[in-house]
């Protein structure tokens, strides 16, 4: 063994803490990427074990997803030999007047046997004609219990062709999918219910003893006989399009195997993005590592100017020290990995604690392997630069006097110089995409390439932040622990102490900057995000309810009345809408005006006015003779804000001046003004609809508010109640989901900053035992020395937030901006303010221990301390 | 001696400092290492003692539980009548703060802070305000005053060991404690050094304890004691360095 390396071994040995401390960044990220490869073997487990697929049973599959089968085809089966069962996956929808006009899917499916998907929880499966089961979800939404009757209405391939059925419910059923729209029945029922006419599936069991290939070969043949083909109808000019490709027939097994492999790849894809800030993260290590190594070969210096004074060459240091990293990593990658099993074979007990079924990762061995050797070649990565300085010193430094480690502030030529290439080439990026935004209104503008010279400039920046950070960590110290320092000596200490070694400051700072600029563009562009919704939203759901009744015939008398009346609803709105022809245009084919809608609901009164934007001029100078209307109808009359336009219906004309431009609508009309305006057309004073709001929140208010509204027509009527307020629950769920989990990735870097806090204070702390050991001779209290430790550690985190701040406003406004016009940038101040004081608080917490440690230590022992 | 030691009454004398049958011991059983093995002595107010000794006579053990930086195993180190033995470490974080000043050989100053901060750090730390016309007396008697910006690395050795001389004289200690002051410096440097030890003891009136080995050194103060293994075995009063190197010989 290299004596050198023996050498540095021997005092890794006696001080394992330091080697931990080394090693804890590396390990950390070992522990999530080992972690993440557990928590993607379990997903794809689960996914293929909660797989709604094809019945284990099916031992043939005929058609696929592109397949048309017709009924002919689905009956010429039933007929080929050695066939012991089969389902003819057949499938129809209809309108459910009774139950606010929602729609009813109603699928194929025997209820019992082999090939049953479903599972009846209540009532008996149907067996007679227009019986079904409902799936539970269903039932609740629809109120569609055991034994109710519902009309449904059945539309048929022509318009206005319809056929209204009267179902009963004879059970509810558990289903795999359950959209709160699903009805099942057995083939023999459904085949009955108009539109079930083709299908794209039909399951096979086969007979015992049946010759699978034998079936399969005569199954072909029989679905894809020319008569019973799909024949697709010619087109109007009398040209024939092509039909279906051949129908398929494949084994179950196969099918199964192609579902299992189509689920896996949807997990695949989701986990590359998540490698993609496990990436980041380990990056992030790689810089706390760097760092590490580097106190830890400053410490050491003597000691190896030392071996350098007796002999030992350069490269022999070099290769010393690289051995010594990649022990480290070896160590950190294993105990990382062991951990991240551990956790994962515990998951299961602790979750089935909690009443919540969890698989239990397996242990892929290979992967977990290739983990550890590249946290081992992560490790000598990081220790090269840090080897290599510490090689460079010189023997001499043996022989002096053990001096007070001055931190050096400058940085090499080459670094600044490095630093400022970066600087000018995030300056370049950054000026070619601010000159693109300014395009931003453009019809044809394309945010790609500014938003790539954006994401490429924060990117140059951040090196640059790296390179030149200690020169910028005076600066912003001062900066930031101005108020600090005015709060007396310990704090002047603290700040002291952190600007007294400005490269190790700044290294761990940066860490934690770029955690921070991660969460805080995270953070900037959810709030964007959601505004940017709520805007939308304001105009795709205006009200919670909006109720409608036959078109162009006002509501039945005392509807709204009775809307208002009811304690449930709130903001009733009566409003008219009329369909009217547009002045100047002319469909090509029919050669009549093109339509549109019009309406005269009065928009300020609505819930979510204030969040409602024109595209262009202003809503709130909708008035008499004013009008907003669709961008899309006003650009393709060439009519701007402050033009007219022309409405007629039925002979009577209706001029309005152009107010307001709306990209999207509420209410999805053309043509929005107000009641005066409107009565030109002649329309009878009644309104016909009107919208409302659900009086309390809830899910439950909800549905006593569409209960009550359902009623409100009388019991003839048929009014439509459409339900706005669930897109904006669904969107509000979906955004905060999204929001989680991203910051949940993001915050994996910001735990390696943290853990770099943590290891960097400790490895100070271990190096200024004399100057803690001076500070308590002079008549520092041990409390007051643990709050200086801990106050320094917490200034790394204040420090590295701002820097992340710095970086992440500017950027990710740039950003939002530059995705296109309308889009709001919103700066969520508050949760930036809490992003810097949780990082304040983490970075605390990691220097709690080493300062306590620090604190123990007798002045006596401390001064003695070889420095 | 040692019986002349116990009828002492250091409350009654005008002595700063005293130990009274000190006994410091390391380890335990058979690795245990008596230090200190029963020193009784009184250091009078106003005056410059030196203790001296050879390596491991216990001379820097005895100062540290003078100065309450560690705690004897028996016996009372009394300052001004507080016995620090008995003290609780608040306390005598609070008495290292306000009625002891430090020096060390290796100046221990605090890198990051600058000249005119590393002197008032002890009043800072207990809150306290510079009295700005000692303070300007110690700059100017000690040469600092066109260095009160500059930070320790910008220093000789001699200039940084004045600047711990005036942070342990700043807060008006009731003793100053120097701990071989003079190990890491050239003699012109020493020299100084002990110069301004001296002026302070004769002009400020301070008690000055310090620890050296060096006769030269020793020759500055008013009375000079001699430890050898945990024990004193010679005090002399106002001796040359010809007496301190022929008492320590003569031992050796």
């Amino acid at each position: 063994m290299n004596p050198v390396f023996r050498s540095q071994v021997g005092l890794a040995a006696r001080r394992p803490a330091r080697l931990v401390l080394t090693g804890l960044a590396l390990a950390v990220a070992a522990f999530v990427v080992s972690g993440t490869l557990l928590v993607r073997d379990v997903v794809q487990r689960t996914v293929v074990a909660q797989l709604s697929g094809t019945p284990s049973a099916a031992d043939l599959v005929v058609g696929d997803s592109e397949s048309t089968i017709t009924r002919e085809a689905a009956n010429a089966v039933k007929s080929v030999p050695g066939i012991a069962e089969s389902v003819v996956r057949f499938s129809t929808y209809a309108e459910l007047k009774g139950a606010g006009n929602e729609w009813l899917s109603i699928d194929v499916d025997p209820g019992a046997g082999p090939l049953a998907t479903v599972k009846v929880v209540q009532g008996a499966y149907p067996k007679a004609a227009n019986q079904i089961a409902v799936t539970k979800r269903t039932a609740e939404r629809l109120g569609l219990a055991v034994g109710t009757t519902t009309v449904a209405t059945f539309s048929g391939r022509e318009e206005g062709d319809t056929k209204s059925i009267t179902l009963t419910v004879t059970a509810v059923v558990d289903a795999d999918n359950d959209w709160g729209v699903n009805g099942y029945a057995p083939q023999s029922v459904v085949e009955t219910l108009p539109g079930a006419e083709f299908t794209q599936r039909i399951e096979i069991v086969l007979a015992a003893g049946a010759d699978a290939q034998a079936v399969q070969d005569r199954l072909k043949a029989a679905v894809n006989a020319p008569a019973v083909r799909y024949k697709p109808e010619p087109n109007e000019d009398g040209t024939v399009p092509p039909g279906p490709k051949e129908t398929p027939v494949r084994t179950g097994a196969e099918v199964r195997d192609a579902e299992v492999k189509q689920a896996i790849s949807d997990v695949d894809e989701l986990f590359a993005v998540v490698g993609m800030f496990l990436a980041i993260a380990i990056g992030a290590a790689v810089l706390v590592a760097v760092s590490t190594f580097r106190i830890v070969f400053a410490q050491r210096m003597r000691q190896l100017a030392l071996l350098r004074a007796v002999g030992a060459g350069r490269a022999a240091l070099v290769r010393a020290l690289i051995t010594e990293g990649a022990l480290t990593g070896l160590v950190a990658g294993t105990v990382g990995m062991l951990a991240a099993v551990g956790t994962g074979l515990l998951a299961p007990q602790v979750a089935a604690a909690f009443d919540k079924e969890v698989l239990s990762p397996g242990v892929p061995v290979l992967p977990l392997a290739f983990v550890v050797l590249g946290t081992v070649f992560v490790a000598i990565m990081s220790v090269l630069a840090p080897a290599f300085t510490a090689s460079r010193v010189a023997p001499l430094e043996a022989l002096r006097a053990a001096s007070t480690q001055g931190g050096r502030s400058g940085i090499g030529w080459f670094r600044a110089g490095f630093g400022v290439l970066t600087v000018i080439g995030a300056g370049l990026l950054l000026a070619g995409a601010v000159s693109q935004l300014s395009h931003v209104d453009d019809e044809f503008y394309d945010p790609t390439v500014p938003m790539l010279m954006i994401i490429g400039s924060g990117g140059l920046a951040y090196v640059a932040l790296v390179a030149l950070g200690p020169v910028l960590l005076r600066p912003v110290l001062a900066f930031v622990g101005w108020p600090l320092r005015r709060l007396g000596p310990l704090g002047r200490l603290a700040v002291g102490g952190v600007g007294g070694a400005p490269r190790r400051a700044a290294a761990v700072s940066v860490v934690v900057a770029l955690g921070v600029t991660l969460v805080a563009a995270a953070l900037v562009g959810g709030a964007s995000m959601r505004a940017l919704a709520e805007q939308e939203l304001a105009v795709a759901a205006p009200a919670d309810f909006v109720v409608t009744g036959e078109k162009g015939v006002p509501l039945p008398a005392g509807s709204v009345d009775r809307a208002r009346a009811s304690k449930d609803v709130t903001r009733v709105l009566p409003y008219r809408t009329a369909e009217v022809d547009i002045d100047g245009t002319k469909d090509e084919q029919s050669q009549k005006p093109w339509k549109t809608e019009a309406t005269d609901i009065d928009l300020k009164a609505l819930k979510a006015y204030p969040q409602m934007r024109a595209t262009e001029g202003s809503l709130a100078d909708i008035g008499p003779g004013k009008a907003a209307v669709r961008k899309y109808l006003a650009v393709k009359l060439g009519v701007g804000v402050g033009g007219t336009m022309t409405f007629r219906k039925d002979g009577k004309a209706m001029t309005v001046t152009v107010v307001a431009l709306l990209e999207r609508t509420p209410l999805d009309v053309g043509v929005l003004t107000d009641a005066g305006t409107m009565n030109a057309l002649g329309l009878s004073a009644e309104p016909n609809a009107f919208t409302a709001d659900q009086a309390r929140e809830g899910a439950e208010a909800r549905n006593a508010a569409r209960k009550s509204l359902r009623g409100v027509g009388g019991a003839e009527a048929s009014l439509t109640v459409s339900l706005l307020a669930d897109q904006r629950d669904d969107l509000d769920k979906a955004i905060n989901s999204v929001m989680l989990v991203l910051l949940g990735l993001v915050g994996l870097t910001v735990i390696i900053a943290v853990v770099g806090v943590g290891s960097t204070t400790a490895l100070s702390v271990v190096e200024r035992v004399r100057e803690a050991g001076l500070l308590r001779a002079v008549g520092m209290s041990r409390m007051g020395l643990r709050a200086m430790l801990t106050t320094e550690a917490s200034l790394y985190g204040i420090v590295g937030a701002a820097m992340g701040l710095a970086l992440a406003v500017p950027y990710s406004w740039l950003a939002i901006a530059s995705i296109g016009h309308g889009v709001p940038v919103e700066m969520p101040i508050g949760q930036l303010a809490l992003v810097v004081l949780v990082l304040a608080a983490l970075t605390a917490l990691a220097g709690v221990l080493p300062a306590r440690r620090a604190a123990k230590t007798s002045p006596v022992v401390a001064l003695a301390t070889d420095g | 001696m040692r019986t002349m030691a116990t009828q002492l009454r250091p409350e009654q004398t005008a002595a700063a400092v005293a130990a009274v049958e000190l006994v410091k011991v390391y380890g335990s059983g058979d690795a245990a290492v008596r230090a200190l093995d029963g020193v009784s002595v009184t250091f009078a107010r106003a005056a410059f003692t030196a203790i001296m000794g050879p390596s491991g006579s216990g001379k820097s053990t005895l100062m540290h539980c003078l100065a309450g930086l560690d705690r004897a195993t028996s016996g009372a180190a009394l300052l001004g009548g507080t016995d620090l033995t008995t003290q609780s470490e608040r306390v005598l974080t609070k008495v290292r703060r306000d009625r002891i000043g430090f020096v060390f050989q290796s100046f221990n100053l605090l890198p990051q802070l600058t000249v005119a901060q590393n002197i008032t750090l002890p009043l800072d730390l207990s809150g306290k305000k510079a009295d700005r016309a000692l303070f300007a007396q110690l700059v100017n008697q000690l040469g600092l005053a066109d260095r009160l910006t500059h930070r320790p690395s910008e220093l000789s050795g001699g200039q940084q060991q004045r600047v711990a001389l005036a942070r342990a004289l700043v807060t008006r200690p009731e003793v100053l404690f120097a701990d071989e002051p003079t190990g890491n410096l050239d003699s012109r440097s020493s020299a100084e050094v002990l110069g301004l030890l001296r002026e302070s003891v004769s002009t400020l009136g301070q008690t000055v304890i310090m620890v050296t080995h060096d006769p030269v050194a020793a020759a500055y103060a008013d009375r000079v004691v001699v430890l050898a293994d945990g024990r004193i075995v010679r005090d002399l009063n106002r001796p040359s360095a010809a007496e301190i190197a022929d008492a320590l010989g003569a031992r050796q």
